[in-house]
């Protein structure tokens, strides 16, 4: 019950409502690292997912690096690179992108590979490019899994954010750090809450963005679909 | 209303991309900065490291600028005298970090502690505690550790520190060289000066003076049981005033004020700190030696390259005018 009425008792003073350390800015400040983690593990994750889904080559490579990605703890990932990039987003930015690969990379290769065959032979039997092939049959039809995979990123990535407060760095972890570091409960519960509930709101927005995307053909599996296991698919298309 | 839902959404989405993408390379302001700079003393050219909790702490940054009068550039929140602070100083992120005065980092990297000239920190010198009835039985005891004490520099203890935390050494093996090499080992030998029981609890440091004791007074023909490993000092200290242990390296300050329950009667001072101590412990059977010189507190440390290019050796040094 301390607990609650520390939480509440912070929650109710103004001062941290406001200025570089009040939670407008903690949250703009982790939702501009989260974001920017996202968006260039998309840019690296998508495209050789697509490639890999559509070509079938270098699937155990990939699937390797990225099942190896998701071993190493992003804590341990973080001490490693404060000595390289220093205090703040510039270590906690690598840290967050390579935890958002593995999900997103997995994910968009399996969901193009699970691909019905058939659907993709008579593509090409109608005279499709393969980049038409990719764009017009493939992902249409494997949006739901590699939106999954985007979306199992996006949570973890918000979630984790928090440890850019470990080197310095700005975000709602800075709650949790610091109120642990001043035995302030309130203060870490505070923190806490708001990384919880943008991690659900981020789950939450993506879903309806995914809702919006998706072909109505197969629009059944919306929000159904969760990060797949990637396996090597051994045989090659026909 | 759906397609206005969605529409908003996607604005947001956009919004936010757009912002990570203008404003996210930046790094962002620490939580909390040292105050308006007052002039260019050597201290407002500087960035501290500490724990999070620094700037509102009277040992930290608060009583750096209360009883030092400094003014950082900036403050970065990183651990308690933990890697990460190693780290930002010998990476040069930050110039200034809070260690543990007897931290084996500060002899792996070189790094030079600042003197508290103006008697900031409490005084927590290590020092023996000894149970006064095994005192009583075989006075001979005080001269042995007190011996052992008068060697203890604040070197010589991070030095020992380094050899298990850096080097890898057993403390029973860090602690033998040292003891051989300062001349307590060999001792005068004999046997059947009694029992004494030596503990420590759960971090090296202790477990290496607990070996400095022990090894040392088994030398002079004691009969020794080490009890290392205990836990804390809330387990330590009632095995204390019980008679489970009888010797135990303590650090003064923390100690007196573990045992009088935080009354502030600790200070700067090691021998007025012991001298209140003493009386503490009188209660519980239990007496404290000599202090050492090294002491295991908060300290300030910066890379030697630093100490040389602001010529640094006390934390008064800080406030000087920056060249």
């Amino acid at each position: 019950m301390d607990a609650i009425s520390a939480l509440l008792d912070w929650i109710a003073n103004p001062d941290h409502w406001s200025g570089p350390s009040g939670v407008p800015n903690r949250l703009v400040e982790h939702i501009e690292l989260s974001a920017l983690a996202m968006l260039l593990a998309i840019v690296i994750a998508l495209p050789i997912g697509l490639a890999i889904g559509h070509t079938g080559r270098l699937a155990l490579v990939a699937v390797a690096v990225a099942n190896l990605g998701r071993a190493v703890p992003s804590y341990a990932l973080l001490l490693m690179l404060f000595p390289f990039f220093g205090f703040g987003f510039s270590t906690a930015l690598p840290a967050l992108v390579l935890l958002a690969i593995p999900p997103m990379l997995t994910n968009t290769y399996t969901g193009i590979r699970e691909v019905d065959r058939d659907l993709v032979e008579a593509g090409r039997g109608m005279g499709m490019s393969e980049r038409k092939l990719l764009t017009a049959v493939e992902v249409p039809i494997a949006l739901p899994v590699i939106m999954a995979g985007i979306r199992t990123a996006a949570v973890q990535v918000v979630a984790t954010a928090g440890l850019a407060a470990l080197v310095a760095g700005g975000g709602l972890g800075r709650f949790i750090v610091d109120g642990f570091g001043l035995q302030d409960d309130g203060q870490l519960l505070a923190g806490a809450i708001l990384v919880a509930g943008l991690a659900i709101l981020v789950e939450r927005v993506l879903t309806i963005v995914e809702g919006r995307m998706v072909s109505p053909g197969v629009r059944a599996t919306i929000g159904r679909v969760d990060e797949v296991q990637a396996q090597p698919l051994l045989t090659g298309s026909g | 209303m759906r397609t206005f839902r969605s529409a908003a959404l996607g604005a947001i989405v956009l919004a936010l991309s757009l912002g990570a993408c203008t404003s996210g390379g930046s790094s962002p302001s620490a939580a909390a900065s040292a105050g308006a700079s007052g002039g260019a003393t050597i201290a407002s050219t500087l960035i501290l490291a500490g724990p999070p909790e620094c700037p509102q702490r009277p040992f930290c940054l608060k009583g750096l600028t209360d009883t030092y009068g400094l003014k950082f550039k900036e403050f970065k929140p990183t651990d308690a005298g933990g890697p990460i602070t190693v780290s930002a100083i010998k990476g040069g992120q930050a110039q200034v970090g809070l260690l543990f005065t007897s931290d084996a980092a500060i002899a792996a990297n070189n790094f030079v502690l600042l003197q508290d000239d103006k008697h900031l920190q409490l005084a927590d010198n290590v020092v023996p505690v000894i149970r006064q009835a095994v005192l009583d039985k075989s006075p001979g005891i005080a001269d042995i550790l007190n011996g052992i004490v008068a060697k203890l520099s604040q070197a010589e203890l991070t030095n020992l520190n380094k050899a298990v935390g850096v080097d890898k050494k057993s403390p029973a093996d860090a602690a033998k060289a040292w003891l051989t090499t300062n001349g307590f080992l060999p001792g005068p030998g004999g046997s059947g000066k009694g029992n004494v029981v030596v503990g420590s609890t759960n971090f090296s440091e202790q477990e290496i003076l607990g070996e400095l004791f022990a090894q040392t007074l088994t030398a002079n023909g004691f009969t020794v049981t080490k009890k290392f490993q205990l836990g804390n000092r809330e387990i330590v200290y009632p095995a204390l005033k019980s008679g489970q242990i009888d010797i135990l390296a303590e650090y003064a300050a923390t100690l007196l004020e573990f045992v009088n329950k935080g009354k502030g009667e600790a200070t700067p001072d090691p021998q007025a700190t012991v001298g209140k101590l003493r009386d503490a412990l009188k209660p519980d059977g239990l007496t404290a030696l000599n202090v050492a010189e090294a002491t295991d507190q908060n300290g300030f440390v910066v890379t030697s390259e630093t100490a040389t290019k602001y010529g640094l050796t006390k934390l008064s040094d800080l406030a000087k005018p920056a060249p």
